[in-house]
């Protein structure tokens, strides 16, 4: 609990001090759970352009991307080393996004899981390794 | 600005973020709208000054559960932040002298002052920074939610290096505004658009609020200062 709290008491504002491998996350559909995944669909991309009214509502009411800086975190983490409970928190994420119908399923899947994907400058070279994948979880199971 | 005006001023300014916060959190989770709706319940009472120390502190106590929930920060230094200002605040109305109440809200003032400075210190240490590569490097490679039209500005690199020697300059003079009440204004008005520009380009609309929040209680710490 200390740990929690002593940031708020004694904050660091080092804002982007770094930066560092930078997380994108794409889902993928399987019909059973031991199928590999081919067919990788970003989670969420970006729009391509923001109209002016627009901008202005996320100024009062942004709650996806603020969801989004929360995943992005907890993908972090995973760079860091494995937690259950950060990968829970993105599957979470995802089923509830394809719950609300924000994404469509494939027919016949019965499965989803996601990967995270480092996109990091080495010099002038820009890669994107893939660091880590979910373990699939029931459609059906959904929150 | 006396004390008890910045208090109050720095409260309606927190509820209004705290209200919006709550919003985006009952659009969430099951577990998040349970506690979007207490923030968005005590921020209202907040707003209208009804018991203000039991409603901060009801406020500290679900932040603290929030930080748990989301084992640290849901939205990173914008929770820092609200949770700093809500402990200030709270402090100052129940310590039980006017000296260590200018001390809690002396804190707050330091720490809003010293958000500026150390993120521009952390930048002009940074070579990648002074060169302008580091700001090309979030506006193309970080995963903050940047429309893909926007992100092309990552590819002027004199514009990437003007913008970042201008947030660099200005982050570390920032304390220096406090020598003067027209100076300090002027900051805060160009470090209010400088969240503003982060809210629209990063999406990181919680931190304008928030921040915003802490500035009437700068304007009373320089008041407190000069009358020294």
């Amino acid at each position: 609990m200390l740990k929690l709290i002593l940031p708020v008491l004694f904050p660091s504002w080092r804002f982007f001090s770094s930066i560092g491998p930078s997380p994108r996350i794409h889902i993928a559909f399987l019909k059973n759970e031991n199928d590999e995944a081919g067919d990788w669909q970003e989670f969420r991309p970006k729009p391509f352009k923001i109209s002016f009214a627009k901008g202005l509502l996320r100024l009062f009411h942004n709650p996806q991307w603020n969801e989004m800086l929360y995943i992005n975190t907890c993908a972090e983490r995973l760079f860091e080393g494995y937690s259950e409970m950060r990968e829970q928190e993105i599957m979470h994420r995802i089923q509830s996004a394809i719950k609300a119908g924000e994404i469509s399923t494939n027919t016949g899947a019965r499965y989803v899981t996601y990967r995270i994907s480092a996109l990091m400058r080495e010099g002038q070279v820009v890669s994107q390794p893939v660091t880590f994948i979910a373990n699939p979880v029931l459609l059906k199971d959904a929150v | 600005m006396e004390l008890e005006t910045a208090v109050r001023f720095s409260e309606i300014a927190l509820a209004f973020a705290l209200i919006l916060q709550g919003l985006e959190y009952c659009r969430g989770l099951q577990s998040e709208k349970v506690l979007g709706f207490i923030f968005l319940f005590l921020s209202v009472l907040l707003l209208v000054g009804f018991q203000p120390v039991f409603v901060e502190a009801g406020l500290l106590v679900v932040s603290i559960i929030s930080l748990r929930r989301f084992q640290g920060p849901y939205n990173g230094g914008s929770d820092c932040m609200s949770a700093l200002v809500l402990l200030c605040l709270l402090l100052s109305h129940i310590v039980p002298t006017k000296f260590w109440q200018e001390i809690a809200l002396g804190y707050l003032a330091f720490q809003l002052c010293f958000s500026y400075f150390q993120s521009g210190y952390i930048k002009i240490i940074n070579a990648d920074w002074r060169s302008g590569q580091a700001l090309h490097d979030v506006f193309a490679i970080t995963a903050y939610p940047i429309s893909e039209n926007i992100r092309r500005l990552a590819h002027s690199s004199r514009l990437m290096l003007i913008m970042t020697w201008l947030v660099i300059l200005f982050e570390l003079a920032f304390p220096l505004s406090l020598l003067n009440q027209t100076t300090l204004i002027i900051a805060l008005i160009v470090a209010a658009c400088f969240h503003l520009a982060n809210a629209c380009l990063f999406g990181l609309n919680r931190f304008f609020w928030i921040w915003l929040s802490a500035y009437p209680i700068l304007l009373w710490f320089q008041a407190r200062l000069l009358a020294n």
